[in-house]
């Protein structure tokens, strides 16, 4: 869907994107991660053509982007407004019509996502006098009244109480049931753990790591396992034997014990099964992947860890 | 629908859903007559005592002219003419303050020029001018008719008096057009100012409240600084015109109702009052309208251009309404700059530094206009083309550097 090739952009003669080279595919949700200043906006910009990259190309759909391509896109910035003094459907039948719809064609679509939202009842009531919550789905309503191909969502979730939280997230992955294209930059790690198919780190204006989510959590495994069994303790710590260490332990209820293991020496999830069905008797298996939140920190620490 | 379309409609919308829009469309002439109404009575509030010396070679009023001595004005006679370098700096005529010369066929030509060291009040002017009128015709009546001197005067063609500045004999500067021209400037450059400013805290508050990077990813930085001159500045016009519509009217209004007072026949036994009234002869016979018009919205256009881009550049650079501050000093000097430049070109009409600023796009709307309500050969109206294109060449030069500017500041929060 957009391929970004060596995109390169500098301000004042600060680099603030070095050669970014990623692609997100068509369906997928992409999440752009990275510390602040890391250039995320920067790059999420160039890709709505609000800025100009210094270097590098972007396609859009294979074909080099260009103005035109802006109709399929939906943006949602990290720092958005509206016109106070307008009504929320003015307001986004203007937006709509900006985006290249027909004065139709908005109202059809604006019509549907304020029923959709359940916000009929506000359509004629002044920006300055919504709650921030409801601002804010008019914000994200404004992103794809125009039912762009690819939406492209800044911090989508800064501000949403965890109920709006719900709802939008839950409209996230409608969207991508429905075709929609997503790059989702945020923060906030457990809804990349929860939506995001591909995500790419960005650290200093360059990809630290970019892969499927599973991926890049299996390849940060640090081999930990978690165990719920019921039986002796002693007994399970002697199957270990010298293949894991038992780093924790906890018991739920008199003889039912939840543990966590590091694997030594590459033993994996069978061998440690086949160790313990002698001894306990084996509830729960399964090995701990980090979130991205821990992968995020990993690759920061590492990072900062090669430049010390 | 093109995007500008769309921007440049929703600034209107906004501007026309405002009360201060609607507020300042209708107190604005309100002010403005009322401020004039307070200047004409207390014009007439001063009287003011004057000798006058009647030159009448033809000793045609028989050193007479009213059956009474007179209050407020004092006449003398002398039975010649008199060389105005003689009146203007003699010992024996120090005493005077006016002189008004009746040549030997007044009675034909109907005209009189009077002659004033100091400018003289409406009430003044009025007084003279009726009781001048009144004796000579009593004198027509008597000499040329048998019609009694009330009959006479409903057919009585009037007396043309022309009354010239003793500095400025020949009156070749037109003053009192200069100054109607100079109003005309000033309101271009207020009209401007104050929409501008607009235009600069329409252009922060975007900033400020962030739906300048929602618009941006569907407009260009360029587009969405020309809707705001567009859609502001008809707004500007719009206002303009109704400041127009309304001032008509209100003028019309005075002159019907409390001008009459004024100039009430019965104070001055006049049957044709309207002839009295400087302004409207100002107004309705000695100043170029159309031509005004037409300069004053082409002139205001162009300007509005100008200012319009200097200050949308201003505020994409802002990132506060309260930063629009610090510009109101540079813009009012700007203004008082052009305010001054028309007041020295009224006194120095023919100076080299006169002719400059004519050019200088930031006082050209006051000296163009200035100069074509004093009225322009072919060979004079060059140099108003030459002043607006270089105001438009400025105006559309800052307007392309402006964008520029404007798309690198915009996202500097």
């Amino acid at each position: 869907m957009i391929q970004i090739a060596e995109v390169s952009k500098s301000y004042n003669r600060k680099l603030v994107l070095d050669a970014v080279s990623m692609e997100v595919n068509k369906g997928h949700i992409f999440g752009l991660l990275g510390p602040n200043g890391a250039g995320k906006t920067t790059l999420i910009r160039i890709l709505n053509q609000i800025l100009y990259p210094d270097g590098g190309q972007i396609y859009f759909e294979g074909k080099l982007l260009e103005p035109v391509h802006l109709r399929q896109i939906g943006y949602l910035p990290e720092e958005r407004g509206l016109y106070k003094t307008m009504t929320v459907r003015a307001h986004l039948l203007f937006l709509a019509q900006l985006r290249g719809l027909s004065k139709t064609e908005a109202t059809k679509n604006v019509d549907h996502w304020l029923q959709h939202f359940d916000i009929q009842g506000w359509q004629l009531k002044r920006i300055s006098m919504l709650s921030k919550g409801m601002a804010q789905k008019v914000q994200f309503i404004a992103a794809l009244v125009h039912q762009p191909k690819l939406l492209i969502l800044d911090e989508p979730l800064s501000g949403f109480d965890p109920l709006n939280v719900e709802l939008i997230m839950n409209e996230i992955k409608a969207l991508k049931e429905q075709g929609t294209t997503i790059i989702l930059s945020t923060h906030n790690m457990k809804s990349v753990d929860e939506v995001c198919d591909y995500a790419a780190l960005l650290h200093n204006g360059k990809v630290l790591a970019q892969d499927a989510v599973q991926q890049l959590r299996r390849a940060h495994s640090k081999g930990l396992i978690e165990v719920r069994f019921k039986g002796n303790m002693l007994s399970f710590a002697n199957a270990l034997w010298t293949d894991f260490t038992l780093l924790s332990q906890k018991e739920l209820e008199e003889g039912f014990f939840e543990c966590t293991l590091q694997s030594r020496g590459g033993r994996k999830l069978n061998d440690l099964m086949r160790s313990l069905q002698e001894h306990v008797q084996v509830e729960h298996l399964s090995q701990i992947q980090p979130s991205m939140q821990e992968v995020f920190i990993d690759l920061i620490s590492q990072k900062a860890a090669q430049n010390v | 629908m093109s995007n500008l379309f769309l921007l440049t409609k929703r600034e209107i919308q906004e501007r026309l859903s405002q009360r201060g829009f609607w507020y300042m469309l209708v107190l604005g002439p309100v002010v403005v007559l009322l401020l004039l109404i307070g200047l004409l009575k207390a014009a007439d509030q001063g009287k003011q005592e004057l000798n006058v010396l009647i030159a009448d070679p033809g000793q045609i009023m028989s050193h007479r002219l009213m059956a009474q001595e007179e209050q407020q004005i004092h006449y003398f006679f002398i039975d010649d003419y008199l060389e105005l370098s003689e009146f203007e700096k003699g010992k024996a005529y120090q005493e005077f303050d006016v002189l008004l010369e009746l040549n030997e066929k007044v009675l034909n030509n109907k005209k009189c020029f009077v002659f004033f060291r100091d400018q003289l009040g409406l009430d003044a002017r009025m007084q003279l001018k009726f009781q001048v009128e009144r004796r000579m015709e009593e004198l027509i009546a008597a000499q040329h008719s048998n019609l009694t001197e009330q009959a006479f005067r409903q057919i009585k063609q009037g007396f043309i008096f022309d009354f010239r500045d003793l500095q400025d004999p020949k009156n070749e500067s037109k003053e009192a057009n200069a100054w109607a021209g100079f109003i005309l400037g000033a309101f271009v450059l207020f009209f401007v100012a104050l929409y501008s400013m607009t235009i600069f805290r329409a252009t922060v508050r975007e900033k400020s409240n962030r739906i300048v990077e929602v618009l941006l990813a569907s407009v260009k930085p360029s587009q969405l600084m020309l809707s705001k001159i567009l859609g502001i500045g008809f707004i500007a016009v719009l206002q303009l015109l109704g400041w127009i519509l309304l001032l008509g009217f209100g003028f019309w209004l005075l002159q019907e109702t409390i001008f009459l007072d004024i100039f009430d026949p019965s104070n001055w036994g006049q049957d044709a009052p309207e002839r009295l009234n400087p302004l409207s002869a100002l107004v309705f016979e000695q100043l170029p309208f159309a031509s005004l018009i037409v300069h004053f919205l082409l002139f205001f256009v162009a300007s509005f251009l100008f200012y319009g881009a200097l200050f949308a550049v201003l505020g994409a650079r802002s990132s506060a309404e309260a930063d629009g501050q610090q510009f109101l000093f540079p813009l009012l000097f700007l203004v008082s700059f052009g305010l001054f430049s028309g007041i020295y070109a009224i006194y120095f009409p023919s100076s080299t530094l006169t002719e400059i600023l004519g050019f200088l796009p930031f006082s050209s709307p006051v000296l163009v206009l200035i100069a074509l309500a004093k009225g322009l050969g072919i060979a004079a109206y060059t140099n108003v083309l030459l002043s607006l294109i270089i105001l438009l060449v400025c105006a559309f030069s800052l307007l392309g550097l402006g964008a520029g500017w404007y798309r690198k500041s915009i996202l500097k929060f």
